[in-house]
């Protein structure tokens, strides 16, 4: 895509973004032309500073420091003087076709809001407050937790975090307990629906199958009998009132529901103290899309409510085929050569996605 | 607390805001005997001997103990040697679990309090904050956080686990000496003394590590160079792993000594019966379980690294 086109319209929108970053002035800074990160160890006095700076050059990407520091832009990176960090997670797809990931981001956005809701509010008594949802701007959501208690924790604990998201090592066989109360008759205890962690995690998420999808543990639950005599057993923690015979190797199907899997544990995101993230509110240089805070999660749809907005229309000339996509509505498919006219914001997605090449 | 108790205090607990309000009070000197016992110290730590309760009776006794403990972290500080520190943390951190076993109830609040260990006690279950479990919970299996019952940010806790607990934090506290530039010379001597007293352990042969390492085994690597205190289960997995590397017992020995809590029985015992045993390399989930993955590297098992399916990217 065009240098000039595309400085002029990021400059555009950064002239009104709206910048929400906490200690700006301890943050390290880094920027990407080519790649996501081109240069590192920039910093920011202000938000006036930043601004300035992204409407007079706008780069493809720019990333902020999960860390806080008191020389944010010394190097060596030791130097910096480390004061805590931001715990923050990153929920992308891994492998996906080019434009098939768009379809897929409805799932990571409930695991998004599940990894929020179960883990971190529930589990780690978080305030949701201290939490924001930022959509990536392209293949996934992240997390920024911005709690006090959590700052100073170092890399080693905060892997563990993400294990226990993740749910590694998890084995749900240790939540019972086995007791023969006479010949041939044992009693098995697990937990109740009311316990926090995996333990309740786990009753509730039988609770709900048993509900939704008895078959999936065994058909015999399609018997409505069988399974409210079940479930009763189970609000008092006692999991042994079915006839189903082996229930506890049967329930597997639920302990692999429990955990959020998507978590990147790869790019070290979570466990890294001096990570850089992108920058919320900024643009996303492979997609024009903004990644964008997210204020109302159930609701967001990121093709549309991340789109910049920008006005009037712009024409393009299709290099490969690309698929139907819904973004305020449907558009496409498209053919190889095909020349369209379409609204700004979806013309320069193309370009930037190098499906398209957009006309002066 | 009385004064006799905050002395007494602070003999046990050296570490605390209390001892060092007890060194201003009592107006305590690097005098010779100060730093004499504070060598002793160290030098107790360092041969890795068990830490015993003080045998000091009188007051003057316990303050020159008291000074002891930060003439030897001021040493420490100064020499700004991995393994001697290590070494004085573990001891220290012990010397401390020593007390804790057998101590009142208020005193161990004190201490616990000291490290933020916070906690809500019900029917001697302690609900410790979550990051202050991450924090303080040392890495092996049965602290693991998915093994534990946690709720709305804290997670329950025996009352000998939250010893243990304050023992890691003694430890990470003692880790973190800052750096002494310019110390009295009483202070350099002592260090002199102590590096001379270091016989330079030399081995039959140089260890000769695998070439080629995944990145969860280069990195227990990393930490035994740094003679950084590893959990049971991370020494196992590098020992399985250097024994189907090839690895001998004097090497592995000898490598091991560079723990902090190194002792020569204890290891060759381990690494002989792991050789008996003929562990094979665990797979990554079990490396995972563990809390010693540090990639993705998708290689199934550490010993397939480099060799069935491509490095990493």
């Amino acid at each position: 895509m065009n240098k000039k086109i595309k400085e002029n319209l990021f400059s555009e929108y950064y002239k009104t973004m709206e910048i929400d970053i906490p200690s700006i002035e301890k943050r390290e800074f880094g920027i990407g032309i080519d790649k996501k990160i081109d240069a590192r160890h920039l910093s920011f006095k202000s938000k006036e500073d930043l601004r300035n700076y992204l409407v007079s050059t706008p780069p493809n990407f720019i990333s902020h420091s999960t860390g806080y520091y008191q020389f944010p832009s010394i190097t060596p990176i030791e130097k910096k003087v480390w004061m805590g960090a931001d715990v923050v997670f990153d929920l992308d797809i891994h492998s996906e076709t080019k434009y098939g990931v768009y379809q897929k981001l409805e799932s990571i956005k409930e695991d998004a809001i599940r990894l929020v809701e179960d883990f971190l509010v529930s589990d780690f008594g978080i305030s949701k407050k201290d939490i924001v949802y930022v959509f990536s701007g392209n293949r996934g959501y992240h997390i920024h937790t911005r709690n006090n208690d959590y700052l100073n924790l170092r890399s080693d604990g905060r892997r563990e975090i993400v294990d226990y998201i993740m749910g590694s090592g998890l084995n749900y066989n240790n939540f019972f307990d086995e007791q023969e109360i006479k010949r041939g008759v044992v009693k098995l205890t697990g937990p109740t629906p009311d316990e926090g962690g995996y333990r309740g995690r786990f009753a509730r998420e039988t609770i709900r199958l048993l509900h939704e999808d008895p078959s999936v543990i065994a058909r015999k639950f399609n018997d409505s009998a069988e399974r409210d005599k079940f479930i009763e057993g189970i609000n008092e923690g006692n999991w042994s009132r079915t006839s189903v015979k082996d229930i506890k190797n049967r329930l597997s199907v639920v302990a692999d529901r429990l955990s959020v899997s998507c978590v990147n544990t790869d790019a070290g995101v979570t466990q890294d103290l001096s990570k850089l993230i992108r920058v919320p509110n900024t643009i996303h240089g492979d997609t024009g899309l903004v990644a964008k805070k997210v204020e109302k999660m159930d609701s967001f749809y990121p093709l549309k409510d991340a789109a910049v907005g920008w006005k009037g229309e712009k024409t393009v000339t299709f290099t490969e085929d690309v698929p139907e996509l819904e973004f305020d509505s449907t558009y496409g498919p498209f053919k190889n050569k095909e020349t369209k006219s379409l609204p700004a914001s979806i013309a320069v997605f193309f370009a930037l996605r190098r499906s398209a090449t957009l006309s002066p | 607390m009385e004064e006799d108790g905050e002395i007494e205090f602070s003999v046990r607990y050296p570490f605390t805001q209390t001892a060092k309000r007890v060194i201003q009070d009592q107006n305590i000197q690097l005098s010779d005997r100060v730093v004499e016992l504070a060598v002793g110290r160290l030098k107790n730590a360092v041969q890795g001997k068990k830490p015993s309760k003080s045998t000091a009776i009188h007051k003057s006794q316990k303050i020159e103990e008291i000074g002891s403990y930060a003439a030897a972290r001021m040493l420490t500080g100064y020499m700004r040697n991995n393994y001697v520190t290590e070494r004085f943390a573990v001891y220290e951190s012990k010397r401390a679990r020593n007390y804790l076993e057998s101590e009142k109830q208020e005193w161990v609040e004190t201490v616990a309090n000291e490290f933020g260990i916070t906690s809500k006690e019900k029917e001697s279950i302690f609900e410790i904050p979550l990051p202050v479990y991450l924090n303080y919970s040392p890495r092996s299996i049965e602290y693991r956080l998915i093994n534990r019952k946690i709720d709305k940010g804290f997670v329950p806790v025996k009352k000998e686990e939250r010893r243990r607990l304050i023992e890691e934090a003694v430890r990470k506290h003692v880790l973190h000496t800052p750096i002494v530039k310019n110390p009295t010379s009483s202070i350099r001597k002592a260090a002199s003394i102590l590096r001379s007293s270091f016989t330079k352990v030399t081995y039959g042969k140089r260890i000769s590590l695998p070439r080629e390492n995944p990145p969860c085994i280069q990195k227990l690597l990393e930490s035994v160079k740094k003679h950084e205190n590893l959990p049971h289960s991370a020494r196992w997995f590098l020992a399985v792993y250097l024994i189907n590397k090839g690895m001998s017992n004097e090497s592995l020995v000898a490598l091991f000594s560079n723990f902090p809590d190194y002792s020569p029985k204890t290891t060759k015992y381990q690494v002989e019966h792991a050789r008996k045993r003929g562990y094979t390399v665990p797979s990554c989930s079990t490396v995972l379980t563990h809390g010693l993955c540090v990639s993705n590297c998708n290689v199934g098992t550490p010993s397939n690294w480099g060799r069935k399916r491509g490095k990493k990217k």
